[in-house]
């Protein structure tokens, strides 16, 4: 029979070493041809989405995938799974249960996913066009070509579509005004600029299957009429960069891009933009005048895009994600793909799980699923069985969602209703050792160095905010301060050049509106409850939760903690920096918090 | 088409900005980045104004909004009235040197906010950007805005006197506050590091621009309009 060896060689776990796995893999098994039964290929995939638990392998057609492996595991599994056909018990996944766990589908990060925009990813190798084929590419782009431009937006239509990188507009409408542009010169362009702090879907897409992406921005191109298209790609996304490139090469010299697309007469060609650094070009208007050649600063609107965009022409840019939809739509139709996802959102929907959850990485869910089965089931709840205090979403534009709202359907409108947003996907949690107003400075300074610095409410109104967070942080907060927060705030929604500006008070906003207590205990209480910020926090060893095992003692990089074996320890707050290390290391949760005596 | 702004009736055509329309009809709003010669900076932000459409209402910048049907707006509302004091109670702290912002927030009742500090003492640039825009605009490129979000400033390529700079002082002529130094002293100019010899007119004597401004405008003769 034949066996595969499927290496992930995503980003996280190229970074592990899993290109040196690949490469053992490939040697090990020639020289082992000895066994005549066996024929084995090695293929290099894109990511699985589990990369905490990388470098990972999986084994076709057995269907068994192998966790955290090492170098030295390549020769076991070659002699036990590819020549014995057995698993390697000890690589396996274990459930929650510690159950060992051989199929993909069986680990409970996987099960309950559903995968559209990541069908291809760690099956396919990401460069070969062949494995795309093989697995239904290019016929979606195929059926469009027979299809009236109408017909195809009319199809996009009724999937009901929207946009996957952050606004949800309806994708349809964004094609009909730029199809209904009587302009010689339009372009379509894709969006991978992702920039949000913890996010990697795009970029998991673009390294794993870049042909999705060609395939679906030629289908866009169809649609509005345009002949030339651009892919502006983030430049840290060196790998994505290279397999996009390459892909386009190939996707020419088989006649699926170019002069004439699969014999219909018509011309698409796309080329590669490699974004210069920054947040904001993931804007539409400002990633069009970094695609010029220009500083890349979002401009007013009207005009829209899809009416003046690149070079003064008609342009449509979609995100990456969901170009990645748009060859299964073509391809099985909209209805069906309608018939995922709730009545607003449709379809599926990639999360970029990371914090403090046991399993973090990449997730694709259908749209309306709870956040709670999100975060407990596939994430498989908080690290330590802490309790869970907010989760943010949608990027440092989002907002931090409370545990009383974790019930409520992750899709485009719900969570905006609440002042967050789904945003592109980006899903960080937070457990009680989160300071929520820490977490509002932090993505507060992202954004004052990512924000563009055009506007005024923009620039100034973050500046502001954050150098009134970071007086409340050190212990410098003032009456008045939150409602003074809310007012730049509401205003900055209003009064900002673009949907960055707009929505770039959020983080500030939500943390008030859900945590206002956490505000008040640091400004008016001189008190960290989240024993985050030193200046406002000191620890204390409750004595009779205390076993006297040493191990904070040992973790304190000051030496502040004092005691014998077995006997209560002290810390000594004089000593005592705050940073938290014995409360780490602590297993009897005996490390208590307190505000800051003296001040 | 008529729309209603502060309660007055004004006529326009579809497409003109609401600025235009409300200047007009002698309705005031406040600006800064906006410049006849040079429009659609829409930075400055000061301009808002509050648009009810049907039952939704929104603050926005009215030197960017296009009219596209009958509305009606508001240049004094509370909203507008608050959301234009912050901005303003932020550009003091952006341009605390600036006469002219310090007025503007007299004029308009800008809230003094005692917990915002100010960035620069004695600074008066608002970043804007209508320099760079107007020196661009004249095929020179001299300067442009540097960096982004707070550590955004108006410069020469890597802060060194620049070769395309000819002198022209336009980005000292649209300047909203007076912030961009230039000296014309004992015939010569100073302005982002660089020296100009000034040129003046041989007849009258008045002062026609820098010899490298003359160079570029293609003016071999130092005769100013007049003469």
């Amino acid at each position: 029979m034949t066996r595969t060896v499927l290496v992930c060689c995503g980003t996280g776990c190229l970074a592990n070493g899993s290109k040196a796995i690949a490469d053992k893999f490939e040697a090990l098994i020639a020289e082992k041809k000895a066994d005549a039964r066996t024929e084995c290929f090695v293929k290099r995939t894109g990511c699985n989405g589990f990369c905490e638990n990388g470098p990972l392998v999986k084994i076709m057609p057995d269907d068994i995938i192998y966790y955290k492996v090492k170098l030295s595991d390549v020769e076991e599994i070659i002699d036990t799974t590819l020549i014995g056909g057995k698993p390697v018990e000890r690589l396996l996944y274990k459930d929650d249960k510690g159950r060992p766990v051989t199929k993909q589908e069986e680990n409970p990060f996987y099960a309950p996913q559903l995968k559209t925009a990541l069908r291809n990813i760690g099956f396919i190798d990401p460069l070969k066009v062949e494995d795309y084929l093989a697995a239904g590419g290019y016929e979606g782009l195929k059926k469009a070509l027979t299809m009236t431009q109408d017909e195809i937006i009319e199809e996009v239509k009724q999937s009901g579509l929207r946009g996957r990188g952050g606004a949800g507009f309806p994708t349809w409408r964004k094609w009909q005004t730029a199809r209904e542009q009587n302009a010689e010169v339009k372009y379509v362009g894709c969006n991978g600029d992702e920039g949000d702090p913890g996010a990697f879907m795009d970029r998991s897409v673009l390294e794993g299957d870049p042909h999705t992406v060609l395939e679906g921005l030629a289908i866009a191109a169809l649609a509005v009429g345009a002949e030339e298209g651009f892919l502006y790609i983030r430049d840290e996304y060196a790998l994505a960069v290279k397999n996009v490139t390459a892909a386009i090469k190939d996707a020419e010299a088989h006649g699926f891009l170019g002069d004439n697309v699969m014999g219909s007469g018509r011309k698409i060609k796309f080329s590669v933009v490699r974004g210069g650094g920054a947040f904001v070009c993931g804007e539409e208007t400002a990633l069009i005048a970094s695609v010029e050649g220009k500083v890349g600063e979002p401009k007013p609107r009207p005009p829209f895009p899809a009416i003046k965009g690149a070079f003064g022409a008609p342009t449509t840019i979609n995100n990456v994600e969901t170009l990645a939809n748009l060859p299964v739509i073509l391809r099985d139709g909209g209805k069906k793909f309608a018939s995922v996802g709730t009545e607003g959102s449709k379809g599926t929907k990639v999360f970029a799980l990371v914090g403090k959850v046991k399993r973090t990485g990449l997730v694709e869910i259908p749209m309306g699923v709870t956040l709670r089965h999100l975060i407990y089931d596939i994430g498989g709840g908080i690290q330590g069985d802490r309790p869970f205090k907010a989760v943010q979403t949608g990027g440092p534009s989002g907002g931090c969602i409370p545990e009383n709202m974790l019930d409520l359907p992750v899709d485009f409108d719900t969570l905006k209703a609440k002042g967050a947003m789904m945003g592109s996907g980006g899903m960080i949690v937070m457990d009680d050792r989160s300071c929520m107003v820490e977490v509002a400075r932090y993505y507060i300074e992202f954004l004052a160095e990512e924000s563009c610095g055009k506007c005024t409410p923009c620039r100034e109104g973050l500046r502001q905010m954050l150098g009134i967070l970071t007086d409340i942080c050190e212990g410098r907060g003032k009456k008045g301060d939150i409602e003074l927060l809310e007012s730049i705030g509401e205003m900055m929604q209003d009064a900002c050049l673009c949907a960055l500006g707009k929505t770039a008070a959020n983080p500030v906003l939500t943390t008030i509106k859900y945590f206002r207590d956490e505000y008040e205990a640091h400004i008016s209480g001189h008190r960290c409850p989240a024993g985050v910020c030193t200046a406002l926090t000191s620890f204390k060893v409750e004595a009779d939760k205390c076993k006297g095992c040493t191990m904070c003692a040992k973790a304190c990089p000051v030496g502040a903690v004092s005691g014998e074996v077995k006997k209560p320890h002290k810390i000594d707050p004089a000593k005592c920096i705050a940073c938290g290390s014995c409360r780490e290391a602590c297993r009897f949760g005996a490390i208590a918090t307190e505000g800051r005596k003296g001040k | 088409m008529i729309i209603t702004i502060d309660g007055k009736a004004c006529e326009c055509e579809k497409g003109e900005f609401l600025l235009q329309v409300a200047k007009r009809n002698g309705i005031d709003i406040p600006t800064l980045c906006h410049h006849d010669g040079l429009p659609g900076q829409a930075a400055c932000r000061v301009c808002l104004v509050e648009v009810k459409d049907g039952g939704r209402s929104q603050v926005t910048a009215s030197c960017v909004f296009p009219v596209d049907h009958e509305i009606e707006v508001s240049t004094n509302s509370r909203k507008v009235k608050e959301e234009r004091g912050m901005v303003l109670a932020l550009l003091r702290m952006r341009a605390p040197g600036s006469e002219v912002i310090a007025n503007m927030c007299e004029a308009y009742g800008a809230p003094k906010i005692g917990r915002l500090k100010p960035v620069v003492d004695g600074d008066k640039c608002i970043l804007c950007g209508l320099c760079k825009r107007a020196c661009a605009s004249l095929g020179n490129g001299a300067i442009e805005t540097l960096m982004r979000g707070t550590q955004k400033y108006v410069g020469t390529p890597y802060d060194q006197p620049s070769a395309d700079c000819i002198g022209c002082g336009s980005c000292a002529e649209v300047c909203p506050t007076g912030a961009i130094e230039m000296k014309d002293e004992k015939g010569v100019r100073t302005i982002w590091g660089s020296e100009f010899r000034l040129v003046y007119c041989r007849e009258c004597g008045k002062l026609i621009g820098t010899e490298e401004y003359m160079k570029a405008a293609g003016n071999t003769d130092d005769l100013c309009d007049d003469c």
